[in-house]
């Protein structure tokens, strides 16, 4: 997938500011994404066990 | 085609790459840079900016492949040829309101961009040159296609290398120049940050693009968090870039850099000349000029860009610079008003020019590296280099002769006023070499002298001269 990644690192940070500076567009993508990290840290999330999530 | 080689500067995208052969500017592209162009090519955003001049003139080159030697070209797809650019300059010698102009003219095309699902990859300045006084971005290997669900990647590197240097400047009175020449990635979210006080948190873009910034990219320092992942599947959309854009647009537009009395801008532009003074010096000039057409022509303490507009009207391209990013930056925008095309302005000190700089110290080069002038003007400015900066007169004059060009010299003799007044901060007797008679014997060992004239005021002289074969 070499293609598909960028010759520049976007960093971390500057990524997640782009979502708080979206305001209330932000909110809904904001909610899932916290959401998601929710449930992947109470071990509630389907995909733990789908081999192409991250191991973290 | 003989002699082509990598532009050293253009090795970080692997699917763009700058050849340069014979005097051309080719573009090698991978498959996947040439899908890229395709998607570029075919769009309206294409067709207008180049139509406008806001983007460099781009075509293949049919027979490219086949052209350049196997070594060069080894996994290119294709290769376009793009217009050549009169001069390249780099960011830290342009002055406040060309950077701006830069920052607005990458957004405009951003914006342009993700109207047709396209998106530029970086945020780099040095993808932005100059027609005279006009900027035009010319990496059209920056376009690639918008991928669903990713952020804006060039944003970091558009805060770095655009939005700080300007906040500096409009906020803080800080010359962005030396930053961006001292780190060719630009100013970092912390550095930045730490240079803001409690008084600029309320300034506009400050809180946001500046501290926030900082806060979380210090928080993910040490992270192993997919973020780019993460903000894909929760849905991440254009429209989130699209408000960003228009958010820095508008913040960009607003910034204002308002200098304070500078070394030049506190006596006027022609202050301490008589209008007799002034009159004889023009047509001095204009007849070293009119002697025939200049490809390029560098003006070396250009001040208001009087003397670059004489010169301009026989010459395809003149370099204005100046050591006073004030009057630069004046020069600049009185030339933007006019439309001048022909004339750009440069924020260059002399005694202290732009170095080669990045990876092998080839990524940047220095300024003589860039094109040798035909013509040299050189007015009204060795009083400063010799006795402010301290370089030895015969070492001066032996620089100019090193650029193999025509020159206009110009010597304001001790009796000047202003040669006077740089003498008096110096210890008596620092500068036995600032003296008409050694000037005129180092000038004429190493140049022919065609021409002189002694202005009516009697305390400047002017002075035609060839290098000597």
């Amino acid at each position: 997938m070499q293609a598909l990644l960028a010759y520049l690192d976007p960093g971390s940070g500057s990524m997640l500011l782009q979502l708080l500076l979206g305001g209330a567009a932000a909110v809904g993508i904001g909610f899932k994404m916290t959401w998601r990290r929710m449930l992947r840290f109470l071990r509630l999330d389907k995909k733990q066990s789908d081999p192409e999530a991250p191991a973290a | 085609m003989s002699a082509a080689t990598i532009e050293p500067g253009s090795f970080r995208d692997p699917h763009s790459r700058v050849v340069e052969a014979d005097g051309a500017v080719l573009r090698l592209l991978s498959s996947q840079g040439l899908r890229d162009w395709d998607a570029l090519s075919a769009s309206e955003l294409f067709r207008r900016a180049v139509a406008e001049g806001k983007l460099v003139g781009t075509e293949v080159e049919p027979d490219g492949l086949a052209s350049l030697p196997d070594a060069l070209v080894d996994g290119a797809a294709a290769v376009l040829r793009h217009e050549v650019v009169p001069f390249v300059s780099y960011p830290y010698e342009w002055t406040f309101a060309m950077l701006k102009d830069a920052a607005l003219l990458q957004l405009e095309l951003l914006r342009g961009a993700l109207d047709e699902n396209l998106i530029l990859k970086d945020s780099s300045p040095y993808n932005v040159q100059w027609r005279g006084a006009e900027p035009v971005f010319i990496d059209v290997g920056s376009f690639e296609a918008l991928r669903e669900g990713e952020p804006w990647v060039g944003y970091r590197q558009f805060c770095m290398l655009f939005l700080y240097p300007l906040l500096l400047q409009a906020y803080k009175g800080i010359p962005f120049q030396p930053w961006l020449r001292g780190r060719l990635d630009g100013i970092e979210p912390q550095a930045c940050r730490d240079l803001m006080s409690f008084r600029d948190l309320f300034r506009s873009g400050v809180l946001s693009h500046v501290v926030l910034h900082a806060r979380l990219e210090r928080s993910q320092a040490d992270s192993d968090r997919d973020v780019k992942r993460e903000l894909g599947k929760a849905g991440f959309k254009k429209e989130l870039i699209v408000a960003n854009v228009n958010r820095l647009e508008r913040l960009v537009r607003k910034l204002e850099w308002r200098p304070g009395a500078s070394e030049w801008s506190d006596y006027g532009p022609r202050g301490h000349y008589t209008d007799a003074d002034s009159g004889a010096k023009d047509e001095f000039v204009r007849r070293a000029a009119a002697e025939r057409d200049w490809e390029l022509v560098w003006d070396l303490g250009c001040n208001d860009g009087r003397f670059s507009r004489i010169v301009a009207e026989h010459a395809r391209t003149v370099v204005a610079m100046d050591a006073d990013a004030a009057v630069v930056d004046r020069l600049y925008r009185s030339l933007r008003e006019d439309g001048q095309t022909s004339i750009l302005p440069l924020f260059v000190d002399l005694v202290d020019p732009s170095p080669a700089l990045g990876w092998r110290g080839a990524e940047r080069r220095t300024l003589s590296d860039r094109g040798s002038p035909e013509l040299t003007l050189c007015l009204a400015l060795i009083h400063h280099v010799a006795i402010s900066g301290n370089v030895p007169v015969r070492d001066f004059l032996e620089w100019l002769r090193s650029l193999e060009t025509k020159l206009v010299i110009e010597f304001p003799t001790t009796d000047d006023p202003l040669v006077k007044r740089l003498l008096a901060r110096k210890q008596e007797g620092t500068h036995p070499d600032y003296e008409r008679g050694y000037f005129e014997r180092c000038l004429g060992e190493l140049f022919d002298v065609g021409s002189s004239e002694e202005l009516s005021s009697g305390t400047r002289v002017l002075y035609v001269a060839q290098p000597k074969v």
